[in-house]
C-alpha cells in the first residue's frame, strides 16, 4: 500500500446536472477525500472552467440533459492540456456493453450509481490505482 | 484542505439527505399523477419519456441518499419503460398520442411512494444512518493498517521492522504534531489499531477523544508498550482507556495476534438475512420493508409450496413464519424444513397473535425457535432480527471455523476446491490450489513445547489472511497443514505470491524464552482446471507438496504431469 494517497490528484473537475448529487459530491470529494474541486453543472460550464482550473482528474455523469458525459469529454479533450487528463464516468446504467463503449472513448474507469459519499475517493483511489497496473501479484 | 471530523460530515449528509426524501416525495407524487392515466389508458408518449427520465434520475439517486430499496425499485420501472422511451426519442411528432404500458406499472409506482415513505419513518425512529456507512469486509483482502505515534525520542522503528513481516501497513506519525495526528486518525484506510509507547500514551488518548465521539469508528482502540508491568502501572494504563497493555520485551506474535483480531471484530458487519413466511402480501411487504430500510436483507414467501426452493436459493440466516399460512400450519411447515439435514439448525421464528402459552409450547417443541407477537413494532421487529441474525452468524461461525486459526474446517475448504472447479468450467478462467505444510513441524512442538507450535500455526494464518486477496479461500486442512485455493490466479502468479509469503514467514522469528527459533514451508500448487474433479486437483497438489518435501523443502512446486 505504499503512498497511494500521494500519487492521487490534488484537482478534481466534477460534472452533474442534478443539484442534490452536486451538493453531495462536494461534500464526499472535498471534506471525505480532501480533494480541491470544481463543481459544474453542465458539460458547456465544465468547457469553459476547465483551462483555468487544470484538473488533474475529471468525473463526469453520463446521463445530462444537453452536452452529455461522453460529448463533454469530446469537447474536454479538444482544449490545451485536456488531451490526456484522466476521466472516470458516473452512471447509472452498468451494462458491461456500455462500459466497453465508455473505456474506448479513453475513460479510466466507471463508477456506478448511486455512489456511497463516505466512500467516492476510495473508488476513485481504487480505479487509478488500477489503471497504474498495481496488482499485488 | 481541512478535513472535517466525521461527525460533522455525517450531519452535513443527514441536511442533504432530508432535502433529497422531500423532493423525491414530489418527485413520485408527480410520477403517481402521471401513472393513474395509465389505468385509464390516457397515458401519453411524452409522460412516458418524462417517467423515464424521473426514474433514470432516482435509480442513481436514491442509493446515495441512504436509499438503496428505493434505486432499485425504480430501477426496475425504468427499464420497463426503456425499450419504449428509446425508441421515442427520434419521433416528435407523435408525443401527445396515448400509449401502451406494461401492466402493473402504476401499482410499482405506488409502491416507491410507500418505499419513500416508510424510509422517512424509519429515519424519525432513529438517525443511526448518520454512522459511517463504510464498509469493511474482513481483514482478508484488505491490508491491516496501524498507527504508530511516537513521541520524541522513542522510537518505534524497530517494532515496525519486526512486525512488517506479518503484512500489516504502519503509519507512523509524532504525537508532538497533534494537527497530523488528528489527520491520520482521520484517514488512513483500513486502520485497525493505534500503537503507542506508554510515554505518548494520554496525549494519543486525549487526541482521539477529542476528534471522534464516542461511538465513531474511527475511535481506534490503543494498543500501549511499556516497560512497567506491575499492577499499579497497569492499572493506571487500563484507567487511561488504553485497550491492551504489552509489557516489554513486546511478544511480537501476541502483539500481531492482537491487532488481527481487532481488525477482523472491526469488520464482522453483520447484517443478515431473513426470509419471511407469510400470506398477508401486504403485511409480508411491508416486514420486508422494514428490514430492508434497516439494511437487512429480506424476502418474502407467500406460497408455502415455493418454501424449499426460496430456503435453497436464499439461504437466509433466520426464518419468520406465520403460525397459520392459508390452509398450512406453520408448525407443519417448520418440521418440513428440518427434513433436510441442512436446515436443521436454521433458526425459525414465530410470527404469531397466539398468546395461549400451551400453544405456543407444542409449536416449540415440533421445531419453531421462538415468538414474536403480533402486531409487532417495526423498530422491534428489526432489532429482534438483528440480535437473531448475529446469533445465527456466530453459531455458524463456530461450526465452520478452525477454532485455533480461524480458518475454514477440512471439510469446507475442500468443498470449495469443487467449487471452484465448477466455476472455472462455467466462466473459463483458471485457478490454483495450494497445498502448505510446515517444515520439520514436530520438531518445533517437541523442542519448544505445543504452545509454541499453535502460535506457529496461528501466525501463518493471519499471514495467509493479511497476504491474500479477499477472494481467495483458506483453510486449516489438518495439523500443521493448509489448503488455499486461489481463483483467476494461474499457476506462474501462484508460484511468486507462496514464494513471497514463504519468504516472510522464514524471516519471522518465534521466540522461546532466552532463545528464538526459525520456521519455513512448503507448498504445492495445482491448476485446478487441469484436473476432471477436486479430489485430483488436491492430489496434485499434495504430490507436489511431497516433491518439495523431498527436494529440501522451504519452497514452492509446481505439480507437472510426467
Amino acid at each position: 500500500m505504499e503512498s497511494k494517497q500521494q500519487n492521487l490528484p490534488q484537482k478534481i473537475l466534477y460534472v452533474e446536472d442534478d443539484p442534490d448529487i452536486r451538493a453531495v459530491a462536494e461534500i464526499a470529494l472535498e471534506d471525505v477525500g480532501g480533494f480541491l474541486t470544481a463543481i459544474c453543472e453542465s458539460g458547456a460550464e465544465a468547457v469553459e472552467r476547465a483551462p483555468e482550473f487544470e484538473p488533474e482528474l475529471i468525473l463526469l455523469d453520463v446521463m445530462m440533459p444537453g452536452m452529455d458525459g461522453p460529448t463533454t469529454l469530446q469537447a474536454l479533450r479538444e482544449l490545451d492540456g485536456m488531451e490526456t487528463v484522466p476521466v472516470i464516468f458516473m452512471t447509472a446504467r452498468l451494462q458491461k456493453s456500455e462500459i466497453e463503449e465508455y473505456q474506448a472513448l479513453g475513460a479510466l474507469g466507471v463508477i456506478p450509481k448511486p455512489f456511497d459519499p463516505m466512500n467516492l475517493s476510495e473508488q476513485i483511489a481504487q480505479i487509478l490505482a488500477d489503471a497504474v497496473g498495481r496488482d499485488f501479484r | 484542505m481541512a478535513l472535517e471530523s466525521t461527525g460533522k460530515i455525517s450531519s452535513r449528509l443527514e441536511v442533504l439527505r432530508q432535502r433529497f426524501l422531500e423532493r423525491a416525495k414530489e418527485d413520485i407524487q408527480q410520477l403517481r399523477t402521471l401513472a393513474e392515466k395509465t389505468r385509464r389508458g390516457e397515458f401519453s408518449a411524452d409522460g412516458l419519456l418524462f417517467c423515464y427520465q424521473s426514474l433514470h434520475k432516482l435509480s442513481g439517486s436514491a442509493g446515495t441518499f441512504g436509499l438503496p430499496e428505493l434505486g432499485e425499485a425504480a430501477k426496475a420501472l425504468e427499464k420497463e419503460l426503456k425499450g419504449q422511451a428509446e425508441s421515442l426519442g427520434a419521433l416528435d411528432d407523435v408525443l401527445s398520442h396515448p400509449i401502451d404500458i406494461p401492466d402493473g406499472f402504476a401499482d410499482g409506482i405506488d409502491a416507491l411512494a410507500e418505499l419513500v415513505e416508510v424510509k422517512s419513518q424509519a429515519v424519525d425512529q432513529d438517525s443511526s444512518f448518520t454512522e459511517e456507512p463504510t464498509t469493511y469486509k474482513g481483514s482478508q483482502g484488505m491490508q491491516v493498517s496501524v498507527l504508530l505515534v511516537e513521541k520524541g525520542e522513542e522510537r518505534l522503528a524497530m517494532l515496525e521492522k519486526e512486525m512488517a513481516p506479518y503484512g500489516f501497513s504502519f503509519t507512523r506519525v509524532d504525537c508532538n504534531d497533534a494537527g497530523a495526528l488528528g489527520n491520520a486518525l482521520a484517514e488512513v484506510r483500513g486502520a485497525a489499531a493505534i500503537l503507542c509507547r506508554e510515554s505518548a500514551l494520554s496525549d494519543v488518548m486525549s487526541i482521539r477523544n477529542t476528534s471522534f465521539e464516542e461511538s465513531s469508528r474511527r475511535r481506534l482502540p490503543v494498543i500501549c508498550l511499556g516497560s512497567d508491568n506491575s499492577f499499579q502501572n497497569r492499572y493506571r494504563v487500563a484507567e487511561t482507556g488504553a485497550y491492551a497493555f504489552f509489557p516489554d520485551p513486546v511478544d511480537i506474535p501476541e502483539l500481531a495476534e492482537r491487532i488481527e483480531s481487532l481488525a477482523i471484530e472491526r469488520s464482522a458487519n453483520v447484517q443478515g438475512r431473513v426470509l419471511i413466511v407469510e400470506d398477508d402480501a401486504e403485511l409480508a411487504e411491508h416486514y420486508c420493508l422494514v428490514l430492508q430500510a434497516a439494511g437487512i436483507e429480506a424476502q418474502a414467501v407467500s406460497e408455502p409450496f415455493h418454501l424449499t426452493s426460496s430456503l435453497a436459493d436464499f439461504v437466509p440466516d433466520i426464518v419468520l413464519m406465520d403460525v397459520q399460512i392459508g390452509d398450512y400450519s406453520g408448525v407443519t411447515l417448520a418440521r418440513l424444513i428440518r427434513f433436510e439435514p441442512r436446515w436443521l439448525s436454521l433458526p425459525i421464528i414465530y410470527l404469531s397473535s397466539e398468546d395461549d402459552r400451551e400453544n405456543q409450547l407444542e409449536a416449540l417443541s415440533k421445531g419453531a425457535d421462538e415468538f414474536l407477537m403480533k402486531p409487532v413494532s417495526d423498530s422491534y421487529l428489526v432489532r429482534s432480527v438483528r440480535i437473531r441474525c448475529y446469533r445465527a452468524r456466530q453459531l455458524s461461525e463456530l461450526m465452520n471455523r478452525d477454532s485455533l486459526t480461524g480458518l475454514l474446517k477440512h471439510s469446507l475448504i475442500k468443498e470449495e476446491v469443487e467449487k471452484e472447479l465448477a466455476r472455472c468450467r462455467r466462466s473459463g478462467h483458471r485457478s490454483c490450489v495450494v497445498m502448505l505444510d510446515l517444515d520439520h513441524f514436530k520438531t518445533v512442538n517437541d523442542t519448544w513445547g505445543h504452545s509454541q507450535g499453535d502460535i506457529v500455526i496461528r501466525t501463518l494464518a493471519n499471514l495467509l489472511r493479511n497476504r491474500l486477496r479477499e477472494t481467495d479461500m483458506i483453510g486449516r486442512y489438518g495439523g500443521e497443514e493448509f489448503l488455499v485455493v486461489l481463483p483467476e490466479c494461474d499457476v506462474s502468479a501462484a508460484k511468486d505470491l507462496i514464494r513471497g509469503i514463504g519468504e516472510s514467514f522464514s524471516e519471522l522469528s518465534f521466540v522461546a524464552g532466552e532463545s528464538s527459533f526459525q520456521v519455513t514451508f512448503s507448498a504445492g500448487i495445482a491448476a485446478i482446471n487441469d484436473f476432471t474433479n477436486g479430489e485430483d486437483a488436491l492430489n496434485a497438489a499434495d504430490q507436489a507438496l511431497y516433491e518439495r518435501k523431498r527436494g529440501g523443502r522451504d519452497g514452492v512446486t509446481v505439480y507437472s504431469s510426467k
